[in-house]
């Protein structure tokens, strides 16, 4: 003979008041378990994408490319514009074209006489011919140049703006405020962004017409020492003055300008002596020149750049054997070739295979210059990306500016390694990046998902312990008759209270393993549809968020409830219940 | 078997003190019926709460079989409420969600098949052998008065207890529950101690005892 006044009976026969409740706490439980999980996805993601840290320390330029170049690019404009000066001058009255015409108006018998005339004649030619050249060349080369310069300038705004957001997420003044000032320049960026790499083939034509221009002019100068000294001879000879003061002049212009493009294309100072000295540190297993670039790639949390090695041929299958990866589908980059390989997270999360693209063309927010053909898929543990480093090198100014080293420390030596390149960078332009830091700076983005996220289980927690408890009351006194009629005819006031929290534990708990189990469900479809197929981790079962994160609801709601209902319960006086005449 | 000797129960309202029961003295013999009636507010109600342990009294004595409620502690009296009395109160209070028969079984101190073949017989006595599995609301005020009649007879109690169960119910229907009580003290079950306003549901009594202002009456 079953207790009449059992669990199952109370839950079965009430089961219509029991049920919305279980289903509220279910629902609360559900939600604090995907956002918990997907937190902890955003921080596992973030963990494996950057996960190559944990065995290399890179070495980068302590300045961006964009301040690193500031200096050089103001100095050639600057230069630029002299230059500019001096071809006007040269072209103007009593530059090479005054002086060309007095040549050609030469009587020819005079011509005829003197063959340093003729020279004189094709040299200046030819010179003027340079000279128009160069011009044009100037006109898109200072434009491009202005061009970089705005870029800069647009970046360190959107740096601004990007600190500002992650300060304060939730105000959108700035960002609204940044799209108005500069909706003009977000129009053009795509067309800017793409001319950069012109920047050292418009350097490049200008050097070889600068270069043109400077033969014609010391081959006029000797020209046109030889007709002063030939006209010695020659009575009366109509020529203007010699315009070699001016060309010199020009040529000084030119030659600053040339050495101030020049510097733009040296590597980072200092480079070469730190990639000798890192490779004597003892314990140091490898170290590689590195051009940096990164792609664009969606954590969950927010949008991350993961980081791309340019590196040697050889350079890529160290990486690969050292992290324990392998080429699942195509092959490694060629040498200078716009090549790319990438994990093949990477790839899904940017939705590319073997034979698409990436790149700075793709998606203006990478910082792959144009478009780098995917050439292989990256399998095993590590997340990596490589691209050649000849190529980055030979065909990019900044990369020549903007490199750096890795350098892979012997198993238990990171720490020894770390500090001695520590104290080799010293005060130089140059960083370390290693997996402490990497780890805190993750921990600290996602330190501020989660205090949040605890604030509004904290907040959920306390209104579902309210709502719970009120409920709680409102169906004691409901029963009230139940209980004043049990008191009154023997039934301890200890045992209703056991019978009271024992009924409240079940719904508790069902509502906890009905939560738990939805949410195990839903999480499982989510990862199946979404999270793998971009290349996002995600723990279905991570006990910590499916055990500790969620038991704090459930336990609220059962202690609140059971404060209060406990309490009456204590207080019942069953004769006033008896008593009660309704 | 119950007595009560000197038995006073005080309410302080503010500075003044109202006697609800005053200095009264009864014994309730074995198996014996006793009717206590008496107006409204005339202690009759209070002095059953006194005699049943669901109050202590502010002055005198009750026991029950020689034992002084005085020594017993809060656990032993629940224990004898439980173990050796009955009650049925005006209202049913019966729990809604439970059948009749459950409701029955509530009042069972063994829960064991024995206990449970009486609640049945004890249920086809008061005429609802066909309603055992009812719920509550699912029968008439006096079928439910008579489930509260099996419920405060199924663990066979040395005392019935019944606070003017008669009350809500019609002149017919409360001589049918008063019979069913009587009838548990005719067949050996128990004492009785019916409290009425209506005399004539009493007319089985051994002793009639009136009440007023908290005294007890000659009847």
């Amino acid at each position: 003979m079953t207790n009449p006044l059992s669990l199952w009976n109370f839950y079965f026969r009430n089961k219509r008041k029991v049920l919305p409740v279980i289903g509220i706490l279910a629902l609360a439980i559900l939600g604090v378990v995907v956002t918990d999980s997907l937190l902890a996805s955003a921080r596992e993601t973030a963990y494996a994408t950057f996960g190559s840290y944990q065995k290399l320390i890179l070495v980068a330029p302590r300045a961006t490319r964009d301040q690193d170049l500031a200096n050089p690019l103001q100095d050639s404009l600057t230069r630029l514009h002299d230059v500019q000066l001096q071809v006007d001058t040269l072209d103007g009255p009593g530059g090479i074209t005054s002086y060309y015409n007095a040549v050609v108006a030469l009587p020819a018998q005079v011509r005829a006489q003197l063959p340093a005339v003729q020279r004189l004649q094709v040299d200046s030619a030819n010179a003027r011919y340079y000279a128009g050249r160069l011009r044009g060349d100037l006109v898109p080369l200072g434009d491009l140049i202005v061009r970089v310069q705005r870029l800069q300038s647009e970046q360190q705004a959107f740096n601004q703006l990007v600190t500002q957001l992650t300060q304060n997420p939730n105000d959108p003044r700035p960002l609204i405020t940044y799209l108005q000032q500069h909706q003009t320049f977000l129009r053009s960026v795509l067309p800017d962004s793409a001319q950069l790499g012109r920047l050292q083939l418009a350097v490049t034509s200008a050097s070889a017409d600068a270069n043109g221009l400077q033969q014609s002019l010391q081959a006029m100068n000797r020209d046109t020492a030889n007709l002063n000294s030939a006209g010695q001879n020659v009575a009366n000879l109509p020529l203007p003055p010699s315009p070699s003061a001016t060309i010199d002049r020009f040529r000084s212009a030119l030659d600053r300008l040339t050495a101030s493009l020049g510097s733009i294309e040296q590597p980072q100072p200092g480079l070469d002596k730190l990639l000798a000295d890192s490779a004597h540190i003892p314990g140091t297993a490898l170290v590689k020149r590195d051009a940096y670039s990164n792609l664009d790639i969606n954590l969950l949390a927010g949008n991350a750049q993961f980081d791309l090695y340019g590196i040697d041929q050889p350079g890529m299958t160290q990486l690969l054997t050292l992290y324990g990866d392998r080429v699942v589908a195509g092959r490694l980059p060629r040498q200078n070739a716009s090549e790319i390989a990438v994990s093949e997270e990477i790839a899904r999360a940017r939705h590319v295979s073997v034979g698409s693209k990436l790149g700075n063309n793709v998606d203006e927010l990478d910082r792959l210059p144009d478009a780098f053909t995917v050439v292989g898929i990256i399998g095993g543990p590590t997340r990596l990306g490589v691209i050649p480093l000849d190529y980055m090198t030979e065909h990019y100014l900044f990369e020549r500016r903007y490199q750096g080293l890795i350098v892979i420390p012997q198993a238990g030596h990171a720490q020894t390694v770390h500090d001695e390149l520590q104290r080799l960078v010293g005060d130089q332009a140059f960083r370390l990046f290693d997996w402490p830091y990497i780890k805190a700076k993750i921990d600290s983005l996602i330190a501020n998902l989660d205090s949040i996220n605890r604030f509004l289980i904290l907040l959920v927690t306390l209104v579902l312990s309210l709502v719970v408890g009120l409920l709680n009351n409102l169906f004691f006194r409901q029963r009230m008759n139940e209980f004043g009629l049990l008191a009154a005819v023997g039934y301890s006031r200890w045992g209703l209270i056991r019978r009271v929290a024992l009924e409240s534990f079940g719904v508790t708990l069902a509502a906890w393993l009905l939560g738990v189990g939805i949410a195990v469900a839903v999480l499982s479809w989510f990862n199946t549809v979404f999270m793998v197929p971009h290349g996002l981790l995600m723990n279905v079962f991570d006990w910590n968020v499916l055990a500790l994160h969620t038991l704090p609801i459930p336990l609220m709601v059962f202690l609140f409830g059971m404060g209060t209902v406990g309490w009456q319960l204590l207080r019942l006086d069953p004769i006033s219940i008896i008593e009660r005449r309704d | 078997m119950l007595s009560a000797k000197d038995l006073a129960l005080d309410y302080r309202t503010g500075g003044s003190v109202a006697h609800a029961v005053d200095t009264v003295s009864l014994n309730v013999g074995r198996g014996s019926f006793v009717g206590l009636v008496g107006p409204s507010g005339s202690g009759k109600s209070s002095l059953m709460y006194l005699l049943s342990g669901l109050k202590r009294p502010s002055r005198g004595a009750v026991s029950f079989e020689d034992r002084d409620y005085a020594n017993l502690s809060g656990a032993g009296l629940m224990r004898l409420r439980r173990r050796r009395f009955g009650f049925v109160f005006q209202q049913h209070f019966l729990v809604n969600y439970l059948s009749a028969f459950e409701n029955v079984m509530v009042g069972a101190v063994e829960r064991d098949h024995d206990t449970a073949a009486y609640a049945q017989a004890l249920l086809h006595r008061v005429g609802l052998g066909d309603k055992l599995m009812k719920r509550p609301y699912q029968l008439s005020i006096g079928e439910r008065q008579r489930v509260a009649v099996a419920r405060a007879l199924v663990h066979r109690p040395a005392v019935v207890f019944a606070d003017e169960p008669t009350a809500s119910l019609d002149q017919a229907t409360g001589h049918e529950v008063v019979n069913l009580l009587a009838d548990y003290r005719r067949s050996g079950g128990g004492s009785l101690l019916v409290v009425t306003h209506d005399p004539a549901m009493l007319s089985d009594a051994d002793r009639v005892l009136q009440m007023r202002d908290g005294r007890l009456m000659a009847a």
